[in-house]
């Protein structure tokens, strides 16, 4: 009682002082709880924003790391030949494959709510039927398919931006799509309605089923069906990729139209199959039915007459979690039985992670804040207390000469100081959660700046942005998506020219842009009260100590004797 | 032995000192060497002696601010090193300081009651009443309670001083040249106050002075030599 009663007295008796270290901690808390709130907000949407949502994911091959495993032997026995050992390389990457069976075989694991896949195999056209071309630079054709600029455009879909490459089949994108159109056929209706070529809606007719019963139906783009003069019911003819003497029959069970805008894809060297216009989709009932199944190989010769084997459609299989958890106890399980250089890459996850880049730096920037916070807080504190106690020796010499104990001094001084910390923490507290979330957001928002400037100078050096619609230099906040996509395709190109199955995500493509994260919902709420509360505390206990140290020393003897 | 124990009093002493010696290093010089002493209640004792005889030396130990390095001060028959000193001092020694000790920034009224608060004791009155009662009777105006103690003069604070060590009913009167800078009518005032709380209140009453006239207003004037046994003179 007499050690609170006293602070308290003394807290209102010596106000000056008090008062200056109230703005000392309110100033320490303000930056605290920003830093705090900033923090656990970034928390929040890391563990939040995937938390309930469905998150898919593809079993993807890191090509890189696999090559590089294999070179140190390559280059021993090609001895002073520098010429890398090619077939090696082919061959090893070839074995490596992961089959259809075996996806589904994964696909068992208890964390995978459902599963589907694409099988794409590449037609030519016939006199019958043509695909749409908007660019007269398509006269190219297919000589022009295999160019670098394609694999490079095909890749845009293709990795993840750490370069690594989906998918366990032959050839990419790039390379399948050397025909006029893309047979797309699909598992089920969950793949369906997640096509890579976006959204769609049907226009007319209907879609085909996934029996056997069913093959040969297939549905076509509004646009496909336009240019060719078909409707629904009628019958289509194309031809094998391979062997154009080869043709299949299909019949049109209904016509779609992309909910969203191809032109985005049509670059001037792509090819028409390449054009979501020109693809064709179906069962991969059908596929298999027509000898195209991802499993069986097609051989090939290239324009310096190798022959080269390639799978006869590019299968994507997609793995669908109920959410983020279910994805992390996925990639944990599988990770074993994958076949070396083989991981789990989604890319719904990897946009996310993308999106939080800026807000993770702020969380960073943040947690460095707080602890410097801290430190200088506990340091000016414990000044402040010293600067106290000497200054009030006399006081404590006079309190104990009359009898009161040194412990009971030293708590009547933790309790000022708690007092007056409490005042500066409820003070900064209130102050930093009411300036907490535009700070924050102000903040982000110049880190997204930050990261946008990056990207910009990077597309400035590169000069690539003409493909991208309103993504020019300066184009303001838009062109964050046009960036990010640079981004990607820069770091996704050395591994592009790739003869490796294109797993695109449907939400790469023509979505997976930056939608960095702008808005961070800093607000202070209970656990950082606690936290901070906790935070005063701890910084009053080592003032406290400091203070009890300095009070058990003196002796009220030697303080009056001094005085007088 | 000391002449003062050799008389035959009928009272028990409130406080004694048993062969006390004290030095400020440890086998340093003695300060006092070998001291004994008794005082009873109901007295006034003045402890007088040259510079250097080891007066406040006297005082610091009588006060419990430091231990002898031989021998024992004795509160009601126990050594001071068996009882709390922090409870000797807060509750049955009241200590006036030669520099009165108050504490500048609180008024009169609060620093006699941060000694009534610390000496941890229950009082039958308000404290308000008791300070009021305190300060009459060191003949101080009652409206100096709320009186800042930098705004009093040196007489006014030496009774302030009193006041407080009065203000929890201690046995023991302890008071270091309490009229050191205070003018002839002044100190004659303080001396009278002194004796009053000795003969009517049946305090024991210590005053270490100087003055030849506050020596003589004693009951017991104990005489310290330089390293010199004390004399009692009745």
């Amino acid at each position: 009682m007499f050690v609170l009663k006293n602070a308290a007295r003394n807290v209102t008796r010596n106000k000056g002082r008090n008062i200056l270290i109230i703005i000392i901690v309110a100033i320490i808390a303000i930056a605290a709880t920003v830093g705090l709130a900033i923090l656990q907000a970034a928390q929040r949407a890391r563990a939040d924003g995937l938390a309930n949502t469905t998150i898919t994911a593809q079993i993807a091959m890191d090509r890189g790391s696999m090559m590089k495993k294999m070179e140190p032997p390559s280059t021993n026995e090609s001895g002073s030949d520098s010429k890398p050992d090619f077939d090696a390389m082919r061959n090893a990457l070839e074995s490596n494959q992961i089959t259809l069976e075996d996806y589904e075989q994964y696909a068992n694991d208890a964390a995978v709510s459902s599963s589907y896949y694409t099988e794409t195999a590449a037609l030519e056209k016939t006199d019958n039927f043509q695909p749409v071309e908007t660019s007269s630079s398509n006269a190219m054709g297919e000589a022009s398919s295999n160019s670098n600029s394609d694999a490079t455009a095909g890749a845009e879909r293709n990795g993840g931006p750490d370069g690594a490459i989906p998918g366990g089949g032959n050839g990419g994108l790039g390379n399948m799509v050397n025909g006029d159109f893309s047979l797309v056929g699909f598992s089920s209706d969950q793949a369906l309605a997640a096509a890579q070529n976006g959204a769609f809606t049907m226009v007319d007719g209907k879609a085909f089923n996934y029996t056997s019963s069913d093959d040969n139906d297939v549905i076509i783009s509004e646009n496909l069906a336009t240019f060719n003069n078909v409707k629904v019911g009628d019958t289509i003819t194309v031809a094998n990729a391979t062997d154009s003497a080869k043709t299949y029959k299909f019949k049109v069970l209904g016509i779609y139209k992309n909910t969203t805008d191809s032109q985005s894809f049509g670059g001037p060297m792509r090819s028409t199959a390449s054009d979501p216009d020109n693809a064709i989709y179906t069962s991969t009932a059908t596929v298999n039915a027509l000898g195209l199944a991802s499993d069986n190989t097609v051989t090939t010769e290239t324009s310096s007459g190798n022959e080269v084997k390639t799978a006869a459609s590019q299968l994507q299989f997609t793995y669908v979690f109920a959410d983020k958890a279910a994805y992390d106890e996925f990639c944990n399980s599988i990770a074993s039985q994958l076949p070396e250089g083989y991981t789990v890459q989604s890319a719904d996850v990897d946009q996310y992670e993308q999106s939080l880049v800026p807000l993770n730096n702020l969380a960073k920037f943040a947690k460095t804040l707080l602890i410097v916070v801290l430190a200088v807080g506990a340091v000016i504190i414990v000044v402040l207390t010293i600067f106290n106690i000497r200054e009030r020796k006399y006081e404590i010499g006079v309190l104990t000469a009359i009898g009161v104990r040194k412990g009971k001094v030293a708590a009547q001084f933790t309790t000022e100081l708690l007092i007056v910390t409490m005042l500066g923490l409820i003070v900064g507290t209130g102050i930093g959660a009411a300036v907490c979330k535009p700070v924050s957001n102000e903040m982000l928002s110049s880190q997204i700046t930050q990261q946008q400037t990056q990207a910009q100078s990077q597309r400035e050096q590169f000069g690539r942005d003409m493909m991208q619609p309103g993504g020019g230099p300066g184009g303001g906040p838009d062109s964050a998506s046009g960036e990010q996509n640079d981004e990607q395709r820069g770091s996704d190109s050395p591994t592009a020219n790739s003869s490796a199955p294109d797993v695109p995500n449907e939400k790469r493509g023509m979505n997976r842009m930056a939608n960095y994260v702008a808005d961070v919902n800093a607000t202070v709420n209970l656990k950082v009260i606690g936290i901070m509360m906790l935070i005063g505390l701890a910084l009053t206990l080592v003032a406290a100590l400091v203070a009890a140290v300095f009070v058990m020393r003196y002796e009220p003897l030697q303080i009056l004797a001094d005085r007088s | 032995m000391t002449q003062e124990t050799q008389q035959q009093e009928t009272q028990q002493p409130v406080l004694a000192l048993d062969h006390v010696s004290y030095s400020y290093t440890k086998g340093g010089r003695n300060v006092l060497n070998d001291v004994s002493m008794a005082f009873e209640p109901g007295k006034m004792y003045a402890i007088t002696g040259p510079s250097g005889a080891g007066k406040t030396t006297l005082l610091s130990l009588i006060s419990g601010l430091t231990t002898p390095t031989q021998g024992a001060v004795e509160y009601e028959g126990k050594s001071l090193a068996e009882i709390n000193r922090y409870d000797y001092r807060s509750q049955d020694i009241g200590v006036i300081f030669q520099s009165f000790n108050l504490l500048p920034s609180l008024t009169v009224a609060e620093n006699i009651e941060l000694s009534m608060d610390a000496s941890g004791r229950e009082f039958s009155e308000p404290k308000s009443d008791i300070i009021a009662r305190l300060l009459q009777q060191v003949h101080l105006p009652v409206e100096y309670a709320k009186q800042r103690i930098l705004h009093l003069s040196g007489g006014e604070q030496q009774r302030v001083a009193i006041a407080r060590a009065l203000s929890y009913d201690p046995h023991i009167i302890l008071a270091d040249e309490p009229t050191g800078n205070l003018d002839p009518s002044t100190q004659a005032d303080i001396v009278n106050i002194f004796r009053q709380l000795a003969h009517e209140q049946n305090r024991c009453v210590i005053l270490v002075t100087h003055s030849p006239a506050v020596a003589q207003a004693a009951d017991h004037v104990i005489q310290l030599t330089k390293l010199q046994r004390p004399v009692v003179q009745q």
